[in-house]
């Protein structure tokens, strides 16, 4: 158990958060996606998400881009290659502890 | 605790529950039926009938293009502004995948020439093996993406081709029947699909606080 545990000391706390968590495994699966997009898929009030993307792109995880969709703003988010990085090995890394559980 | 899994697959999710996949593949199905019914009353080795031939290759290579552009502008026009922005990955083909995929290709079109090389009566199955064969696509994608009604629709498409293999109805007239019926229950579930999901996500105001504009 000890190893387990050591092994789970490691994970990136930067993703573990749930809210970040679920917006990173969401940005796995998608090139990129808005802000109103990822506001409905989490839940998260306009603050709250906001905060959490400004976090992951000062960890260097997304990268987002305010652009203009006709006259309509539009906030484009993409996980960066070391999200994607990040992301893979926390996914794997919790999958070992939890099948070591 | 998040469960990433169910996350992952739900965004996957998301690309069809507006139903305007199904718009788009019912209407390409009700195409290609219009088509088999032309082949149906034009008389053979007809010039029209010439022409049509050569309409069919394109409309049959260009369908995967029109059908992606016609999902694209509805998309546009009727989801982003009511569920927001997505661009999903487009997948890589890996070797093994497109090994697959050319094996499965060149079965089907051996199966297909081999039966156009039978008897009339043994022709009449080719609704039959239409339906199965893509009843068995369909049910892969269901199971893939893990929605119910594609389950419905691989169904469908397995006993309308039976149906019509059964009831005898002449080759031509057979494929036309399997492709108008299955068309028309795709673009049915993909219009229900498209009700229910602008019933339920109204178009946001572009100066509501949380709208597209807002950030």
């Amino acid at each position: 158990m000890p190893t387990d545990l050591h092994g789970l000391a490691d994970i990136d706390r930067l993703i573990h958060e749930p809210a970040r968590l679920a917006l990173t495994a969401i940005l796995s699966v998608v090139e990129s996606a808005d802000f109103l997009y990822l506001q409905r898929e989490t839940g998260l009030t306009k603050g709250n998400l906001s905060s959490h993307l400004a976090k992951l792109e000062e960890a260097g995880y997304v990268a987002i881009e305010k652009t203009y969709r006709g006259r309509i703003p539009l906030t484009l988010v993409r996980l960066t290659d070391a999200g994607a990085a990040a992301y893979k090995a926390y996914r794997a890394r919790f999958k070992r502890f939890l099948e070591k559980a | 605790m998040v469960d990433i899994e169910k996350i992952e697959k739900r965004t996957v999710q998301n690309f069809y529950e507006d139903g305007l996949v199904e718009i788009a593949v019912g209407l390409i199905f009700v195409l290609l039926s219009a088509y088999f019914f032309s082949q149906t009353i034009i008389p053979k080795g007809s010039s029209i009938n010439a022409i049509l031939t050569g309409l069919f290759i394109i409309v049959l290579v260009s369908s995967n293009f029109l059908g992606s552009r016609f999902v694209r502008f509805f998309k546009r026009r009727i989801a982003y502004p009511r569920t927001g922005y997505v661009a999903f990955k487009k997948k890589e083909q890996s070797p093994k995948r497109r090994a697959a995929a050319a094996i499965t290709a060149g079965l089907i079109g051996a199966s297909v020439a081999a039966l156009y090389g039978l008897s009339s009566s043994t022709k009449a199955l080719m609704p039959a093996l239409f339906g199965l064969l893509l009843g068995i696509a369909v049910f892969f994608i269901a199971h893939r993406i893990g929605l119910v009604r594609f389950y419905v629709l691989s169904a469908i498409s397995a006993v309308i081709g039976v149906a019509v293999a059964v009831a005898g109805v002449e080759e031509m007239r057979g494929i036309f029947f399997y492709y108008a019926f299955f068309g028309a229950s795709v673009l049915f579930s993909g219009v229900v699909t498209l009700v229910l999901y602008v019933r339920r996500f109204p178009r946001l105001p572009a100066d509501a606080p949380e709208g597209p504009d807002a950030h």
